[in-house]
């Protein structure tokens, strides 16, 4: 959690950092292993807003306020790709505009032994979905395994 | 493995007649409002008591799941009722949820909205979604009764379509008591409602519904599903969860008990324990390995102790390579913190080797196993979710927010 909060305080104390993807061209926040492009279909489909873009080393992140008051945000590598994406709040965003063709990838993993409504891994191919949580505060997160840049830590993917 | 279940399934029925109102062979019984319960162990329920049992479930295949029976009347009715048997308790959720095919002899009234169209939700759960409409009941369990209460009635053919919105929400469509794992879910967490915001800006879970097209909506509170504890006439501040301890390795079963109240009987008195509140999102700061875990959670309805320890091995067996296996059997340390500051140091946990219970005599027939732990994520949002196994042995109180008892205000968690 420090980690996680001084994070936030260098978001803000970053003016320059913090791009409102939505009224920049050319920044974008996209759907999982896509190009950063068009932000504005996406965040319409999702009935959201941005509220910040950050340059972190070796990748970009997009922070994206859905109505619902869930947090989505999307991880850009160097390449321009979405290589993973992350929520957490009251409920789910939808993935399928998130995760776009991996959707349906997540969804035709089988089901885990000992399953649980309270938390999941999901990996099928290069896909991993995971996270927990109980009503009212789910957290999670998908990314694609051969995607992650170098030296990014998984543990900042959130 | 078909041996197994067969066996599993023999025991679940000998302690269904034993321990706990159960229903007849298609998991319900109808007609006549109440509870009843058999004799022998556990002491039958009484006015603020219901049994509570870890068994194999429905579909004979659960571990570390809690449950209990519920009747469901018609709103009013004293006959035009069911019994269910295998309602998961959820210390987790909110509301009382039932799958449609138990409802075998019983209709309930769809909730209408102001404009005339029926209400149904979209509950979300971290690995899925249930979709159906909400209905009005009078919900009993042991003595006690909540009148007209909204519940969700998940998979009822006359909802038959799923909004994208919700199936987009991703993972498993638990609309059936075989994905469902349970034939409803009783949802008795430390808040009132199913969602905090979803009468002033939240679409996401409720919708409005003419003929079957359904659209995202806001709902008045009122209408909203909530924890049927808060509606009762009596007992209804919260509820306290009593197991009694079992074996380091497990049991074939566990039969505890459901009370209702805190401080209102002379059953369900507070005495010196440890009163955690939870913070707004119904979450306890755990401290694990050095780690200082925010979002941990303490949850009848996980059936593991999950966490993130790289340096426990997980289990090679794919069925179970989330779970871990430590080959010998590792005892660890954990502190919880509850929002008000209040600490419960120095607690200890086993991790057990998943793959040696589920392959050696005789823990591979036993649905209480209360050494099985598995991994989430690794993070700087890490979270520390300690299931049933926490409650085995315990007496655990959930206080519902903003109700008062003798040792504090809720949402609190005490044990």
């Amino acid at each position: 959690m420090p980690l996680f909060r001084s994070l936030e305080f260098k978001l803000a104390s970053l003016p320059f950092a913090l791009l409102a993807c939505a009224l920049v061209p050319g920044i974008a926040c996209a759907t999982l292993g896509e190009p950063e492009v068009s932000v504005q279909t996406d965040v319409a489909n999702l009935h959201a807003s941005i509220k910040s873009s950050a340059d972190r080393s070796g990748y970009k992140v997009h922070e994206i306020q859905l109505a619902t008051g869930t947090m989505l945000r999307e991880f850009i590598g160097a390449d321009g790709k979405v290589f993973a994406v992350a929520w957490n709040g009251p409920t789910k965003p939808d993935l399928r505009q998130a995760l776009g063709k991996y959707f349906d990838t997540m969804a035709s993993a089988p089901r885990a032994k000992f399953h649980n409504r309270k938390h999941m891994r999901i990996q099928q191919g290069d896909l991993i979905v995971e996270g927990s949580g109980h009503m009212r505060a789910l957290t999670g997160r998908a990314y694609l395994a051969s995607a992650i840049p170098g030296g990014v830590n998984l543990g900042d993917l959130h | 493995m078909a041996a197994m279940r067969a066996l599993r399934i023999g025991f679940a029925v000998i302690l269904c007649l034993s321990a706990i109102a159960c229903g007849g062979g298609g998991g319900t019984t109808s007609g006549g409002g109440g509870s009843s319960s058999g004799g022998g162990n556990p002491p039958p329920a009484t006015a603020n008591t219901a049994s509570v049992v870890v068994d194999a479930g429905p579909m004979g295949d659960n571990v570390n799941t809690l449950f209990t029976s519920v009747t469901v009347c018609a709103p009013g009715s004293t006959t035009n009722c069911q019994t269910i048997d295998h309602i998961q308790v959820d210390t987790g959720s909110y509301g009382l949820r039932i799958l449609a095919p138990v409802l075998t002899t019983l209709t309930l009234p769809v909730e209408t909205l102001a404009n005339g169209n029926s209400l149904a939700e979209c509950t979300q759960f971290l690995d899925g979604f249930s979709w159906g409409p909400v209905a009005l009941a009078d919900v009993k369990i042991a003595g006690e009764t909540a009148s007209s209460v909204p519940v969700q009635v998940i998979g009822d053919s006359r909802f038959p379509n799923i909004p994208s919105g919700c199936s987009g929400t991703g993972g498993t469509q638990e609309d059936t008591v075989s994905e469902f794992g349970a034939n409803g879910i009783l949802g008795i967490g430390p808040f009132e409602l199913d969602c905090g915001d979803c009468d002033v800006n939240m679409e996401g879970l409720y919708y409005a519904c003419s003929g079957t097209t359904c659209t995202g909506t806001l709902v008045p509170a009122a209408l909203q599903v909530p924890n049927p504890v808060t509606h009762f006439a009596a007992d209804n501040n919260g509820i306290i969860i009593d197991m009694p301890a079992v074996a380091a390795t497990g049991a074939v079963t566990l039969s505890g008990s459901l009370i209702f109240g805190i401080d209102t009987q002379s059953d369900n008195q507070s005495g010196t324990q440890t009163v955690l509140t939870v913070d707004g999102n119904a979450n306890l700061l755990m401290t694990f390995n050095g780690q200082t875990l925010a979002d941990s959670f303490i949850d009848s309805g996980s059936n593991g102790i999950f966490f993130a320890d790289s340096s426990i091995a997980t289990c090679t067996n794919t069925q179970i390579s989330t779970f871990y296996c430590p080959g010998n059997t590792l005892t660890l340390g954990l502190s919880i913190q509850g929002n008000n500051g209040v600490m419960a140091n120095n607690l200890t946990f086993n991790v057990g080797d998943t793959q040696t219970m589920l392959s050696t005599a005789p823990t591979d027939t036993f649905n209480v196993l209360p050494q099985l732990a598995g991994t989430l994520p690794a993070g700087n949002d890490a979270s520390f979710d300690y299931g049933l196994a926490f409650f085995y042995g315990r007496r655990v109180a959930v206080a519902v927010e903003g109700s008062q008892t003798s040792v504090g205000t809720g949402p609190y968690i005490a044990f």
